[in-house]
Order: structure tokens, then sequence, then C-alpha cells
């Protein structure tokens, strides 16, 4: 598997913690500070709620997925896959 | 440093969906850009992506419009022409498999319905450029090139395309009317077909390179 592609898995793997999760009025679209902060306002959370923090954290990390026309098809950056499997799971923890 | 504007603004698609691609050339890091907002490169980095001949490179190298230069040269421009693309294959398999990879998560109940929709859209997007611009070597960076290849272009309607679109923009911005279960529903067996297009250009483009 190509490098892109695994950061658009780790992603998708991210997403899948907040969204299997029953009981939010919106799903989570997408891991860039806007789609976050989307949700965060349609489910009526706290900003400063552990996971929404856990949330941007991962966007700090994966800012490239979010990016913009063709930009994702370089390879530019390195996937953190270390710190956002343990992010990951830090984000499952506090899910609960 | 430089900071230049790329992306639909440059190219005067002008709609409600636009917004403004920036893009800042730095040397080293540089921590004063919102992420967000900017694509940030170092001088270096740009340089290497012109030699590699990278869909970005001919992106940049097409449109990009400079904003601010600290030396008063336009960097871009002095780069000239990226070189020849040529990993056109490798670059549609690729898309070709983050598509099915998608597909497959709605099709098997992944709860994250927005965002394969919205990786479905880039997947199109990103396969149609590189099959222009390696195959016919065409510059087509719009969001819509799936529909600009003439009679090779994307055979869905209007409504599952606008779908896949708002699906992107709800992924990257946040924004727009929020995607039911019901509408990728009725879409899927056109969603699905867009497989066999991807097959069949991914045959043109293995075939003589």
């Amino acid at each position: 598997m190509d490098e892109f592609n695994n950061r658009m898995d780790a992603q998708r793997n991210i997403l899948e913690v907040i969204n299997r999760q029953a009981g939010y009025t919106e799903e989570l679209c997408g891991l860039s500070k806007n789609a976050i902060e989307r949700w965060i306002s349609s489910n009526h959370l706290n900003p400063r709620a552990e996971i929404c923090e856990i949330l941007f954290q991962i966007t700090n990390k994966l800012f490239f997925l979010a990016n913009k026309s063709q930009e994702q098809i370089t390879e530019e950056y390195k996937l953190l896959s270390s710190e956002i499997s343990a992010l990951k799971i830090t984000l499952e923890k506090a899910m609960g | 440093m430089h900071i230049y504007a790329f992306g639909s603004v440059c190219r005067g698609e002008i709609d409600s969906k636009s917004d403004i691609d920036l893009l800042a050339v730095v040397d080293g890091y540089d921590n004063r850009f919102d992420l967000s907002i900017y694509s940030i490169y170092s001088y270096n980095r740009l340089s290497d992506l012109w030699q590699e001949g990278n869909p970005f490179a001919w992106h940049l190298a097409s449109e990009a419009k400079i904003i601010y230069s600290s030396n008063g040269k336009d960097f871009i421009k002095q780069l000239g022409l990226p070189a020849e693309y040529n990993k056109c294959i490798e670059d549609c398999r690729k898309f070709y498999n983050l598509y099915c990879k998608a597909v497959d998560s709605i099709c098997s109940g992944g709860s994250s319905l927005v965002f394969e929709m919205s990786t479905i859209f880039l997947a199109i997007r990103n396969f149609a450029t590189c099959f222009l611009l390696g195959k016919k070597q065409i510059g087509n960076f719009s969001r819509r090139s799936a529909l600009q290849i003439g009679d090779r272009s994307i055979q869905i309607s209007p409504d599952t395309f606008d779908l896949l679109e708002r699906s992107r923009i709800l992924s990257i911005r946040g924004t727009g009317k929020m995607i039911e279960k019901e509408e990728v529903r009725s879409s899927l067996e056109e969603i699905s077909s867009i497989k066999i297009w991807m097959n069949d250009l991914l045959v043109e483009v293995e075939t003589n390179g």
C-alpha cells in the first residue's frame, strides 16, 4: 500500500471510532479543523472536552489530509503513524 | 518567502463552492502560517516536485499567481516547466484503489458515509487529472476534470456528481447541507458503476504506458 492511501486509511480509522458511536446528531465528516468544528457545534459539545481536544491533536498530525487541490497527489508529508495510532487509542479510551 | 494563489480562483471557476487556495514557499520551518489556509512548501521540496514532474508542480506551473515575493522575483516562474510526468500508471492505480476501498466501506456498513463519499470524489478527480496529464498531456486541475475528458468522461448523473462534491466540501470545509443516508443509498448503484469507467481508462493507461 502506498503512503497516500495509508494516510487515508488512518483518517478512516479515526472517523470510525467517532461515527460508530450512536447518539450524535451529525456524523463527523472529516478530520479538517472546519469539519471538526462543525461536528462540535451540531452536536452541542464542549470544544474543551477531551474527545474534541484529541481530535484537534490528530488534525494537527494529519493536516496534510485536509489540504487542497492537487496537493493530495504529492507524497510531501511523512505519515506520523505511531503518534496517530497512540492518539487513536487515547480517543477510544475517552469514548468509553 | 513567496506567496501564491492557485486553484479555482485562478482558473476563473467561480461559484458558491469556490474557495481560495494559497501556497507559501518558505526557507525551512515557519510557524506563522495557518495550515488550514496555506499549503506550505520549502524551496527545495518545490524544486524536487518540478524535477519529478509531479502533477502538483504542473498544477502550479499552469496557474499559480504570485501575491507576495520577499526578493521581488517570481520563484515559480523561474523554475520553468516541470519535467515530464511519468507516474501516470502508478497514480491512476493508486486512486483506483482509493475509490475501491471507499465503496467497499460504504457497502460493508461503514459509519463514515460523508467521508467515504468525499474520498470517492477525491479519487475520481485525481484519477482524471492524472489520466489527462499522463496520457493526453493536458493539464486539467479542475474539480470537474472527470467530466472534461470528452468521450472518455465519467458517466454519472449531475445529481450524483453534486452529491459527491457536496460530501467533499463537508469533509474539508465543514460547510453545506448534511448528506442523508437515503441520498447515498439511492446513488450507490451509479457510484459502483464508476469502477467500470476507471477500469476502462486504466486499460488505456496501461497500454503503451
